[in-house]
């Protein structure tokens, strides 16, 4: 028993990863139409940013709250500001076109940024020590000790699914967000400031984005590739969550967890739990598409 | 004999009814038509037949098959072909191959032999594409063979989809809103051309429509659905006069005396609110509006009213900044707005509904009319739109993308109130909306001049457009050409029949039979849509001081022309 | 007629061309007939059909291995190795086309690139698929035999390029003719119009399958090829970047055209070679150095400028304009010639 609830812990933890990578892809899909695949690459070269700000440019006698703190600005500033680049520079112009399109940009930007990092920082392993919570304090939790910087990411996700939900939801710019992302040629009509909304929009994905990966970077194997192949996984998640409900994208991210950890009691396989990720996948989208045809719209 | 029998089909999507146990019989020879309501089970019904949707309950049997599990592709080849109301054209391909598709699926072809370019192919090929060009003849597209389906306009698209249907040598033809965005012209072509196909193709056809000219002239027999549930069926005639289909659709007949003089004929003073001045505009290398003039005076209600192409939208879409004028100048509450970009536009108080109602599908009601802010820029309280519109009230949670086309029209309208405009343009307000929607929203329009908005309607309804306007610009190919108070353009009766737009096709006929002259059909088309609106009444006059039809004339006078 | 002379000519021309250059060049000749191979899987399947695949290079993935499996496994003739390696990424493009009857767009392409990141991490690199990669070190194949005749070393290359030219020359060819017939059509109007593809007698099920199968193949025959040309297979020249690559440059040079197939197969294999061959140096006193990586960042780049500039890519564009001019010059009488 001990063990399955170790493997529950475990696999609860994985799925707060995924939660947070997922939360970002749906948030910027319902504020800008966009199906970001550069999405963990966005955040790994954040995170890579802030890396960079802690190892490299701070000073060795700074206590390390100071390190860490500068760090994290450094690389949510720098999400800020390649967020509005990514606007300004290339969405802006593909507004009207189809959905495909967009997200086929969108595999460019991965490529490109993917290639920027490993231009930068090589393909070497790293490691960016940044906790928010002490790392030595753990919970006990039917006999499993577990991390505080786990319950930091879950806690985080849960907070980020309600607060962002919430957001857009109930507040006027939330729905101008909504408004600008079902329609940019309505949206004008209705007075409402594309071009404005749509920043605010891409800067707060990529914000997101930074977050996760700033908090995911600890757990995983801190390279130029890890955080971008997590994407199936996110995107798991995200579909899970019907790309439109961010609560249930972390639910989504925590089933997703789960069911990528409790076969590695049986088998042993470092590529496994993709396939997993792949099945669950393709399961969801069978069964939500609606009957017959999926009529027209592309 | 019965062809197409539909009994008990039932449809459910997620907690709707959208067919209710409907049953329907279809004889060999006839046209049926589909009426009712929007969101009433029509389409969800021509899909179940065409096979794009598989009913929950109930059978659909086709002569003798049993058509209930048949994909789409099979029941083609038993001889179902169906049109689409939103034009499904493979629009990359040319008219021709678009005809060959059909065609050719229903042969015995071989992907490898193709790709070998065999003789087999080879041969195959040329008689498929021989017969697609008789076709093609005989619907007037002979023309258009060559020409990638995408480049047409919206018109010609319409009929290389029936041609196309034809192509499949179907038995029963499902047409789906085939006069959506037609206008009167265009429509009285189409029911000669449905007429005509049925002779010369002996096919079969299920007709939906919700213009109701069209429908009682072409149809033998009519089905009214309302709710997914079978409101009435009968002859057409009958249709028209059952008090059940009156009040679920149809509405009262608008038999009105020609405006009500009171409230229509005060001429509203003051400077204008609204001036355009030679306006031009276009999309890519067309320029399809090169010299538009008009204006609007505050609280004032002004129709536009034309065939299509003749470039009322394009007019609106630069007005507000959704194109770039190219030429000429707009001036709004005093500013030049020309060039400005819509959402500023908008916040000085013009407001554009457009074609299709710029909605946002994903949104609720309510959140909807919280997104709109007066021109003072504040938000504002959606309660007194549920006032005007109670039935909104009631489906404030739903996202707009679920309401039904004339709800989703009243939230438009409803937002374009509550910004508290000063002045309110109207795209084809009441397209493809049952007619007892239609006169609702027409009174709609009465309670924006009681609250002094000025309003700049779009419309192919005539009638309606004149009964509530004060004034009205007639468009034709790119200016708009006539002007006058709506008063007396509704009295003027050709105007109002669309027989003024449609003089050539009487000509034509009468030409036909009369005087033994045969007129070529491109001839027709071009008397329609190139002669200027004064020569045609120049030719109007003469032809009846000479007490001669119309086309009579123009078959004289060009002959004369070919003389010299 | 005049496209067979076309592909005649072509095929003498470029046949002739690595003559006299290096052995890393010969290597880079028969690489982009590879990768050709794998960007004319994506005109087919995206250009033809409108099937989006994030997947393509794991067929051609399949292939490789397949044949490697045949060579060095059980020895048999080159020949068969590269028919075994085309079967076995048809029969997996079919399979993989099974999802695809229900999704579409940017649905199929998670689905798809979910397919390419399974098979990367999981099939090219876990241990329980041993028997089908020969290990972490992939097939060696030093010596095959092709025709009888014995190929090894660097002999080969020159060799192995002409037949994969001659075979690609062949499957463009094929595709061309098959564009316009009647097959092509039916595969086109699904692209067009699903659903009135269905309704006017095109079995969609069948084509579709057909279509994701016919473009695995052609994929796997240009994997096939691979561990002759570079005398072993490993995942990771068939990895997911590899994928994306293709998707990339297919939609850069303009996913409907099967001369930009050919563009991008010497795109994608001659020009980060050349690059980092002689892209180092100084430049006013500072050393540079032109790495790989420098290339896949142009590629991304170019993708995004081309989506929002030249959404018909740049064969697309050139097309468009030597059709412009000479349907002007034409007006003089000339006859319209569609070569592809």
């Amino acid at each position: 028993m001990g063990a399955f609830a170790a493997y529950t812990i475990i696999g609860l933890g994985l799925g707060g990863i995924f939660s947070l990578a997922a939360l970002g892809i749906v948030l910027i899909y319902r504020t800008t139409g966009v199906l970001n695949f550069a999405h963990g690459a966005m955040g790994m070269f954040s995170t890579f940013v802030a890396w960079q700000v802690f190892y490299g440019w701070s000073h060795p006698f700074w206590p390390t709250w100071l390190s860490t703190l500068l760090a994290v600005l450094a690389g949510l500033i720098f999400a800020a500001i390649m967020g509005l680049t990514l606007e300004f520079a290339v969405f802006r112009w593909v507004r009207t076109r189809e959905p495909v399109v967009k997200a086929v940009i969108t595999i460019g930007v991965l490529l490109a940024l993917q290639s920027a990092a490993s231009l930068i920082w090589k393909n070497n392993q790293y490691h960016l020590p940044i906790y928010l919570a002490p790392q030595q304090a753990t919970f006990q939790l039917a006999g499993v000790p577990i991390g505080a910087n786990y319950i930091v990411i879950v806690v985080m996700a849960l907070g980020l699914a309600f607060g962002l939900g919430a957001f857009l939801r109930y507040t006027s710019f939330g729905r101008a967000m909504r408004a600008v992302s079902d329609s940019p040629t309505s949206a004008s009509l209705w007075g409402v400031p594309v071009n404005k909304v749509s920043a605010v929009s891409w800067m707060l994905g990529s914000l997101v984005a930074a977050l996760a990966g700033i908090l995911i970077t600890p757990f995983i194997n801190f390279d130029t590739t890890s955080l971008t192949l997590l994407i199936i996984d996110a995107l798991a998640a995200a579909l899970i969550g019907g790309l439109v409900s961010l609560p249930l994208t972390v639910l989504g991210g925590f089933v997703l967890g789960l069911l990528e950890t409790y076969p590695t009691i049986w088998i042993q396989s470092l590529g496994f739990p993709r396939l997993v990720a792949l099945l669950v996948i393709i399961a969801v989208l069978i069964v939500r598409n609606p009957r017959g045809f999926a009529v027209v719209a592309k | 004999m019965t062809m197409l029998r539909v009994r008990d089909a039932t449809v459910r999507f997620g907690g709707i009814v959208a067919l209710d146990g409907i049953s329907l019989d279809l004889n060999r020879g006839e046209i049926l038509g589909l009426i009712g309501p929007n969101g009433a089970g029509k389409t969800t019904l021509f899909n179940c037949i065409s096979g794009v949707i598989r009913p929950d309950h109930g059978s659909i049997l086709f002569e003798t098959n049993d058509l209930t599990y048949a994909p789409p592709h099979e029941r083609a080849r038993l001889g179902i072909a169906r049109t689409f109301q939103n034009l499904q054209l493979w629009g990359s391909m040319t008219v021709e191959e678009n005809l060959m598709v059909p065609m050719d699926a229903l042969g015995r072809r071989n992907t490898f032999s193709d790709a070998l370019y065999l003789p087999f192919s080879a041969y195959a090929e040329r008689a498929s594409s021989e017969r697609a060009r008789a076709i093609l003849h005989v619907l007037d597209l002979g023309r258009y063979a060559r020409t990638p389906a995408g480049d047409l306009p919206a018109g010609i698209q319409r009929r290389v989809e029936i041609a196309r249907a034809l192509a499949m040598r179907p038995r029963l033809l499902l047409l789906d809103e085939p006069a959506a965005g037609l206008d009167a012209q265009e429509t009285a072509h189409l029911a000669d051309l449905l007429h005509a196909v049925r002779e010369r193709f002996h096919v079969s056809m299920l007709l939906v429509d919700h213009d109701m000219s069209l429908v009682m002239r072409v149809c033998d027999f009519v089905y009214v659905l309302d709710f997914g549930k079978l409101l009435a069926h009968g002859r057409p005639a009958a249709i028209r006069d059952d008090p059940k289909v009156i009040a679920a659709y149809l509405g009262e007949e608008s038999k009105k005396p020609a405006g009500d003089v009171a409230t229509v004929a005060t001429p509203r003073e003051g400077p204008p609110l609204l001036e355009v001045d030679r306006l031009a505009a276009g999309y890519g290398g067309l320029e399809v509006i090169r010299d538009v003039t008009l204006s609007v005076r505050p609280g004032e209600v002004v129709a536009c009213i034309g065939a299509n192409g003749a470039g009322k939208t394009t007019t609106l879409r630069a007005i507000s900044g959704m194109i770039h004028a190219r030429g000429g100048k707009v001036t709004f509450a005093g500013k030049d707005v020309t060039g400005s970009s819509a959402e500023r536009i908008t916040k000085l108080g013009l407001v554009h509904i457009p074609e299709g109602r710029g909605l946002f599908p994903t949104i609720s009601v309510e959140d909807t009319l919280r997104l709109v802010s007066n021109t003072a820029g504040h938000e504002v309280d959606p309660a007194p739109a549920f006032d005007l519109f109670p039935k909104l009230r009631q489906r404030r949670r739903q996202l707009v993308g679920t309401l039904s086309g004339g709800e989703q029209q009243m939230v438009a309208l409803a937002r374009a109130i509550l910004s508290q405009p000063r002045l309110v343009m109207i795209d084809e307000m009441s397209q493809g909306l049952a007619p007892t929607v239609v006169r609702q929203l027409f009174d709609i329009v009465r309670v924006f001049r009681e609250q002094g908005i000025a309003v700049l309607l779009v419309e192919q309804f005539v009638e309606s457009a004149l009964d509530v306007a004060d004034r009205a610009y007639v468009f034709e190919h790119g200016t708009n050409a006539l002007s006058g108070p709506a008063v007396e353009l509704r009295n003027d009766r050709k105007l109002v029949t669309g027989s003024y737009l449609g003089t050539a096709v009487d000509a034509t006929a009468i030409a036909a039979n009369g005087n033994g002259h045969h007129i070529d059909p491109a001839l027709m088309e071009i008397l329609s849509v190139r002669v200027p609106a004064k020569v045609k009444r120049a030719l109007e006059e003469r032809a009846e001081n000479e007490g001669r039809p119309a086309g009579a004339v123009v078959v004289e006078l060009l002959g004369k022309v070919d003389d010299q | 007629m005049f496209r067979v002379l076309a592909a005649l000519v072509a095929f003498t021309v470029l046949a002739r061309i690595p003559v006299g250059f290096d052995v890393g060049f010969k290597f880079d000749a028969a690489l982009a007939v590879i990768w050709a191979f794998g960007l004319l899987s994506l005109v087919l399947l995206t250009g033809y059909v409108g099937q989006i695949s994030l997947c393509q290079a794991t067929f051609a993935g399949v292939g490789a291995y397949t044949a490697g499996l045949m060579v060095a496994g059980f020895h048999a003739d080159y020949l068969v190795a590269v028919v075994a390696g085309v079967a076995a990424a048809f029969v997996l493009g079919v399979i993989v086309g099974i999802p695809a009857l229900r999704l579409r767009g940017i649905t199929l392409a998670i689905v798809t690139l979910g397919i390419a990141l399974v098979f990367d991490r999981y099939v090219f690199q876990d241990h329980a698929f041993e028997w089908f990669t020969g290990g972490t070190a992939g097939w060696r194949v030093d010596q095959a035999t092709m025709f009888g005749l014995q190929m090894d070393s660097s002999k080969h290359l020159m060799a192995a390029y002409v037949v994969l030219l001659a075979l690609f020359c062949v499957v463009a060819l094929l595709m061309v003719n098959l564009h316009d017939s009647g097959a092509g059509r039916r595969l086109r109007a699904i692209r067009d119009s699903e659903l009135a593809a269905a309704t006017m007698g095109v079995n969609l099920t069948r084509y579709k399958l057909l279509a994701f199968g016919m473009s695995a193949a052609i994929a796997g025959l240009g994997g096939s090829f691979y561990p002759l040309v570079a005398g072993s297979v490993s995942p990771q020249p068939f990895w997911l970047f590899t994928s994306l690559q293709f998707a990339a440059i297919a939609v850069l040079m303009g996913v409907r055209y099967v001369p930009a197939a050919a563009l991008g197969g010497v795109f994608m294999a001659v020009v980060p070679d050349v690059l980092t061959r002689f892209g180092h140096g100084t430049f006013m006193g500072r050393a540079y150095d032109i790495s790989y990586d420098w290339f896949q960042i142009a590629v991304g780049v170019l993708l995004i400028v081309q989506l929002i500039a030249l959404p018909d890519g740049v064969w697309g564009d050139l097309r468009a304009r030597a059709l412009h001019a000479w349907s002007a010059a034409g007006a003089l009488g000339g006859r319209k010639v569609k070569v592809a």
